[in-house]
Order: structure tokens, then C-alpha cells, then sequence
């Protein structure tokens, strides 16, 4: 006879939780891959081929694999800023700012003179994610303090940062030839090296998953994270328990930006550039939001959920690259699983399909019914 | 500084803030519809940028007008396609927002490919019409400001006439008819309209497919009269600053207009700065446009909140 402890149910609980939650973001996948087939089917001259590209491709060769990883630790770098400022309930979109921000101080780093040492890796992977916190901080305390929107002023800080990059590129880094919008190759010291010989799999990759631990820690074992926690939760319950929500809120913004900025300088630092160029980042910040929500800003399934779409990035890269449909079809697919995954969808014909199966309809599938 | 003074003091500059304030004022209404009813509507660039391209592409093979409406029409579809995952799948409306913002980066390059057969960052090779401009110059037999006011007022695009009515038709809708006081009230406080029986999903419902053709008509004009075509991402951050503007506006229709008009002369500015100063980086010109927004997004939030402190204060 065994006792049902209560951690052995809340665990049993969780889950369950977990159960669902993957069948739902699976289920938002397969009808959202459903739409783009359809889309491709009446588009495409080749459609069976542009699809077996699209789901296969990525797996191909070690050096599209060492894309797809290499996509994946980025994505959980962003997919972890988006998650801890949800968690706290702000909508501050400022990622992509930072990215930028943080590249332009990681490459001020690394074309110094300590670039050449030993230390030009460490201290442009920091002064990157201090430039990164910086540019968190600002939206945040602006909301604190002023009452401004902070969706608005992030994403204004998003056009500067990359304008400012734009700017300090062409007139003020150290360029190899004048006109060209790129700077310097850095020293060999202040670039990421590579884990797999070859790809462009690198340092990021640990910094990736470090990070995802670290934010779990934070989030969960902290209570700094609890309070954050509290705030995204019922931010006047927590004003009431004492707790000082706007200073969790500045807080939570500007560590997101710190991680931001680190994402900044995995770009410009790591095998795939090396060197800072403009316009590097390809709008890939803003997919963070995509792998938040889809983890329910849980940091531990974050990196879960940047290595299924990771993999579609890719897929839809090389279609590109190999059949005449365009990468930007995934954007719809993107789209439809936000919109899908954030609203109380849940498994379309549930129940009908139990019925077909002769199953009686289970407790869990009634709970996601609601 | 003289030769900045005598252009922002001419005609033609004049004709240039109405040509960049009408897509952000269409949109800030666009924003301002949704707001009062409830809706913090983060998609008004997504809706632009559909606005552009269906206006762009319906317009080679239709009368500008269809062109129009037809980008009117996708912009009201997208506000229905927001409501309802708000409304009927109870979604953060911020959360899809986004998603449509998504869609349409992704859907309109994806689309135009389609339509050019190939071209994928602009509609060069389709020949898209214009809206056309309301012709004045018969004002200029008025003795003494004849001319002036032709070179004032002609000119503009039909949608900008359009834009300046509607600033007027929204002020009417929202303060002298039932239907705009259940608008206000659904985004006030929505509790006490269900009460009194006022269909509160209906209305928020009706306010997203506004807005959402509002903002692409926006669109239409930045595509088919400041512009002549498509191209990627063309609407570059426009929706957002639109949607600060409706934070600006004091969610008032003439708020709206002033805070529509101050980004619109600062745009203005930054087209008119590169012929003047050459010497002023392009890329910091660019950025005028955003630096102002967010500096008067602070200011305006500070001055907000020191009003609510004071009033609060008093009691």
C-alpha cells in the first residue's frame, strides 16, 4: 500500500502539466505547418520538394546541423529575455536594441587594445551585456518613474540602437577599406571558440546553457524570482505583501537586457561573424516571443522549444536557398502558433477523436476543453 | 540655422508635413478607436504594411479607389482576425498583436514574391497608381491670398482631406452619439455597459475592425501617394509611432491630431535635413523621428502622472 505523499501529487501534477502543454504547442505546430503546406501546395511549382526541404534539410549535413544549433543557443538566449519580462508581466520588446547595443560594445572591446589579449573575450562578452542591461533599464525605469508605455519606448530604442549601429560602423569603427558597412575581423583572442571543429557551433552554445540554468535558478530558487514572480501575477496583491513591484519590474527589464546584450555579442563574437557588420541580427530578436510563449516563459523548456524551431528557421532557410518558395512563409506559420498557443485553443476534435478510438473521454482532456 | 528657419517656414514644407502626418494620423485614430474601447492595438504597424501592399498590388488592376478600399478592407479583416483570439479565444491582446505584426512582415514579402513572380524586397516591376491630389488652384482668384492659399492647400492627397474629416467625424461619433458614449464606457469600465445591457464584445469587436481599417488606409496613402509601390518593411516603425502618438493624444481625437502633426513635422524635418545639412550623418537624421516619439512619450507620461498626483492629492 503506498502513500500519495503531497510532493508525489504535485508532481504527478506537473506533469501532466508538461503532457499538455507540449500537446497543445504540438497540436498549434501541425495545424500551423498544415496552413503553410496548404499556402506552398497552391504556390509552388514544386511543392512536395519545397516541403521535404523544409522538414529535412536541417539535418542533412554537419554543416547545416552546426546552423541549426548554432540558431538554436541564440533563440534560447532570446527566448529567456522574452520569458523573465513576461513572467513579470511587462511587454517590453526591446531585444532587438539590445542585440544591437550590446554587439556595438562587445565590437568597441574587441578592436581595442585588450581585444588582443587574453581578455578580450571575457570583457566583451560583459561590457556587451552591460550595454544590453543598460538599454533594458531604460524602458523600464522610464515606466516606473514616468508612467511611460513600455512597449512604445522599447520598441523606439529597438530603431535607435539600430541606427546607432548603422552610424558608428560606417564613420567610427576601424574599417579594412573605406565604404565598406563592416568592420575589422577581431583578433583571434576576442572571438568564441569553436566546439565542433568545422561548424559554426561555439562558445555560445555553453553561454546558452548557462544561462537557461541561470534564470531557472533565479526564477525559481530565488526570491527575488518569487517576487517577480508575484508581481506578473497580481502586481497589487504584491504591493500589498510588501513587496516593491516596480523595483522587480526595473529590475526584471534590465536583466533581460543583460541577457539581450549577451545575445549581442554571441552574434559578433561567435564563429558566424567575428567581426560587426550592420543589419546582422536578421530580425531574429524578435522570435523570442515565439519561443516564450510557447514555453509559457518557463526558462527550462525554453531551450526544448528553440530546438523544434530552431530547425523550422532553418528548414525554411534552405527552401529558400534550394526551391522557389520564400523563407518568409514561415512568418505566417510563426504567426499562427502564437496565436494559437496564447489563446485557449486546445486540441481541435479531442473528444471526437476518443470517441472514434472507443476511449472514454479522460480528465485531462476535459481540462483543456476549458 | 536661417536656411532651416526659411525652409520649415515655407509652403512646401507645409505641404510636406501633411503628406508625412496623414498615414500616422490615420493610423493614431486607427490606434485611438482601439484604445477607448478597451484595446491596446500593437499591430497597427502589421495593419499598415497589409494596407500598403493590398493597396499596391489591387491598384494595377483596379481604379485607385477600389485600390483603397480594397486595403481598408484587409486592414478591418485583420482587426477581425485580432478580435477574435481576444474576444471568442480570450488571447493577450498585446500577445496577438504581435502575431499579426508577424504575419504581416512575413505574409506581404511572401505575397509580393507571388505577385511579381520573384521580386521579393520591392513592387518595381508592377505599375501600381496614385491617389490623386485635390486640385485647389481655383482659389487663386480670391484677391490678395489667392495664391497663397492655393500653394497652402492644394496639392494634398484626397486621404489627407479625408484624415482632417475624420478627426472631426470621431469627435462627433464619440461625443454626440450613443453609440460612441457605449465606446468610451466599454473601454472605461466595461462592467457597468454589460450591466446596462450594451453588447460590450460587439462594440470591441466593431472598434478592432475600425482600427484596423483605419490603419491601413494609413497605409494605402503611405503607398500609393508618398510613396508609389511597395517595399519591404516600408512602413519602417511608422505603426509604432502612431500607437505612442495614441498614448500622447490624451485618447482624444484632437490629441490625436497634435500628436499625429508633431511626429509628422519631425518626419517632415528629417526628409527636408539631408538637402540642408550634409554634414549631419544620414543614419542620425533617420533616427530623429524615434528619438522625439520617445522623448515625448516621458515627458508627456511624466506630466500625466504628476496631474493624477495632484488631483489625487486635492481629494
Amino acid at each position: 500500500m503506498s502513500m500519495t505523499t503531497q510532493a508525489e501529487l504535485s508532481r504527478r501534477d506537473r506533469l501532466k502539466t508538461i503532457r499538455r502543454e507540449a500537446g497543445r504547442a504540438l497540436g498549434a505546430a501541425l495545424i500551423a505547418l498544415g496552413i503553410a503546406f496548404v499556402i506552398v501546395l497552391f504556390t509552388s511549382k514544386t511543392p512536395l520538394e519545397a516541403f521535404n526541404v523544409l522538414l529535412t534539410a536541417p539535418m542533412s549535413r554537419p554543416r547545416t546541423i552546426g546552423l541549426w544549433i548554432d540558431d538554436v543557443a541564440k533563440l534560447t538566449i532570446t527566448g529567456l529575455a522574452f520569458s523573465l519580462v513576461f513572467q513579470a508581466r511587462q511587454f517590453s520588446m526591446g531585444v532587438q536594441g539590445q542585440v544591437y547595443v550590446g554587439a556595438l560594445a562587445a565590437a568597441y572591446v574587441a578592436l581595442s587594445p585588450i581585444g588582443a589579449t587574453w581578455a578580450g573575450l571575457p570583457v566583451g562578452v560583459f561590457c556587451a551585456m552591460l550595454a544590453g542591461a543598460f538599454w533594458g533599464f531604460i524602458p523600464g525605469i522610464a515606466k516606473v518613474k514616468f508612467g511611460a508605455n513600455e512597449i512604445v519606448s522599447s520598441l523606439m530604442l529597438n530603431y535607435i540602437a539600430i541606427e546607432l549601429c548603422n552610424f558608428l560602423v560606417r564613420t567610427n569603427l576601424p574599417k579594412p577599406q573605406p565604404g565598406v558597412l563592416t568592420t575589422n575581423n577581431f583578433p583571434e583572442t576576442a572571438v568564441f571558440p569553436p566546439l565542433v571543429d568545422g561548424t559554426r557551433i561555439d562558445l555560445g552554445l555553453i553561454f546558452a546553457l548557462v544561462a537557461v540554468l541561470a534564470v531557472w535558478f533565479a526564477l525559481y530558487r530565488t526570491s527575488w524570482g518569487l517576487k517577480l514572480r508575484l508581481v506578473g501575477h497580481n502586481a497589487n496583491f504584491a504591493e500589498y505583501a510588501g513587496i516593491r513591484s516596480t523595483a522587480i519590474m526595473v529590475s526584471a527589464m534590465t536583466a533581460a537586457g543583460a541577457l539581450g546584450g549577451l545575445l549581442g555579442s554571441m552574434f559578433v563574437q561567435g564563429q558566424t561573424y567575428g567581426y560587426l557588420t550592420v543589419l546582422f541580427e536578421g530580425n531574429l530578436a524578435f522570435e523570442g516571443i515565439l519561443v516564450a510563449i510557447v514555453a509559457r516563459s518557463r526558462p527550462l523548456a525554453v531551450p526544448v522549444v528553440a530546438l523544434f524551431y530552431g530547425y523550422l528557421r532553418q528548414g525554411a532557410q534552405l527552401m529558400n536557398l534550394r526551391t522557389d518558395v520564400p523563407s518568409e512563409v514561415i512568418g505566417v506559420v510563426t504567426a499562427i502558433i502564437i496565436l494559437l498557443v496564447a489563446s485557449s485553443f486546445s486540441m481541435p476534435g479531442r473528444q471526437f477523436w476518443a470517441r472514434i478510438m472507443g476511449r472514454p473521454t479522460t480528465a485531462p482532456a476535459l481540462e483543456a476543453q476549458k | 540655422m536661417i536656411e532651416l528657419l526659411m525652409t520649415v517656414l515655407s509652403t512646401t514644407f507645409f505641404v510636406t508635413v501633411v503628406r508625412t502626418t496623414t498615414p500616422l494620423l490615420l493610423a493614431t485614430l486607427g490606434g485611438l478607436i482601439a484604445d477607448l474601447g478597451g484595446a491596446l492595438n500593437v499591430a497597427l504597424e502589421g495593419m499598415m504594411l497589409v494596407g500598403c501592399l493590398t493597396a499596391v498590388i489591387v491598384s494595377v488592376f483596379a481604379p485607385w479607389y477600389v485600390a483603397v478600399l480594397a486595403a481598408v478592407l484587409a486592414g478591418a479583416l485583420l482587426g477581425g482576425v485580432m478580435a477574435f483570439f481576444h474576444l471568442r479565444l480570450k488571447a493577450d491582446i498585446i500577445l496577438v498583436g504581435f502575431a499579426i505584426n508577424i504575419l504581416a512582415a512575413g505574409g506581404t514579402v511572401f505575397a509580393l514574391t507571388l505577385a511579381t513572380g520573384g521580386d521579393k524586397g520591392t513592387s518595381i516591376n508592377l505599375t501600381s497608381k496614385a491617389v490623386p491630389a485635390l486640385d485647389l488652384s481655383f482659389l487663386d482668384v480670391i484677391p490678395g491670398i489667392g495664391d497663397f492659399l492655393v500653394r497652402m492647400l492644394s496639392g494634398h492627397s484626397i486621404l489627407s482631406w479625408l484624415a482632417a474629416f475624420l478627426v472631426f467625424a470621431i469627435w462627433y461619433f464619440l461625443y454626440r452619439t450613443p453609440w460612441g458614449l457605449w465606446l468610451r464606457g466599454v473601454g472605461e469600465y466595461p462592467a457597468a455597459p454589460e450591466a446596462a445591457g450594451i453588447p460590450v464584445n460587439a462594440i470591441r469587436t466593431w472598434s478592432l475592425l475600425v482600427s484596423g481599417g483605419l490603419a491601413a488606409l494609413g497605409g494605402a496613402q503611405l503607398a500609393m501617394f508618398n510613396y508609389i509601390g511597395f517595399t519591404r518593411d516600408m512602413t519602417a516603425g511608422r505603426g509604432f509611432i502612431a500607437l505612442g502618438a495614441v498614448l500622447l493624444g490624451a485618447r482624444h481625437p484632437v490629441g490625436a491630431l497634435l500628436a499625429a502633426l508633431l511626429f509628422g513635422v519631425f518626419e517632415a524635418l528629417a526628409v527636408v535635413m539631408p538637402g540642408l545639412f550634409n554634414w549631419i550623418p544620414a543614419e542620425l537624421i533617420r533616427m530623429i523621428p524615434f528619438v522625439v516619439t520617445i522623448l515625448a512619450l516621458f515627458l508627456f507620461s511624466y506630466r500625466a502622472l504628476q496631474a493624477r498626483r495632484l488631483r489625487s492629492a486635492g481629494h
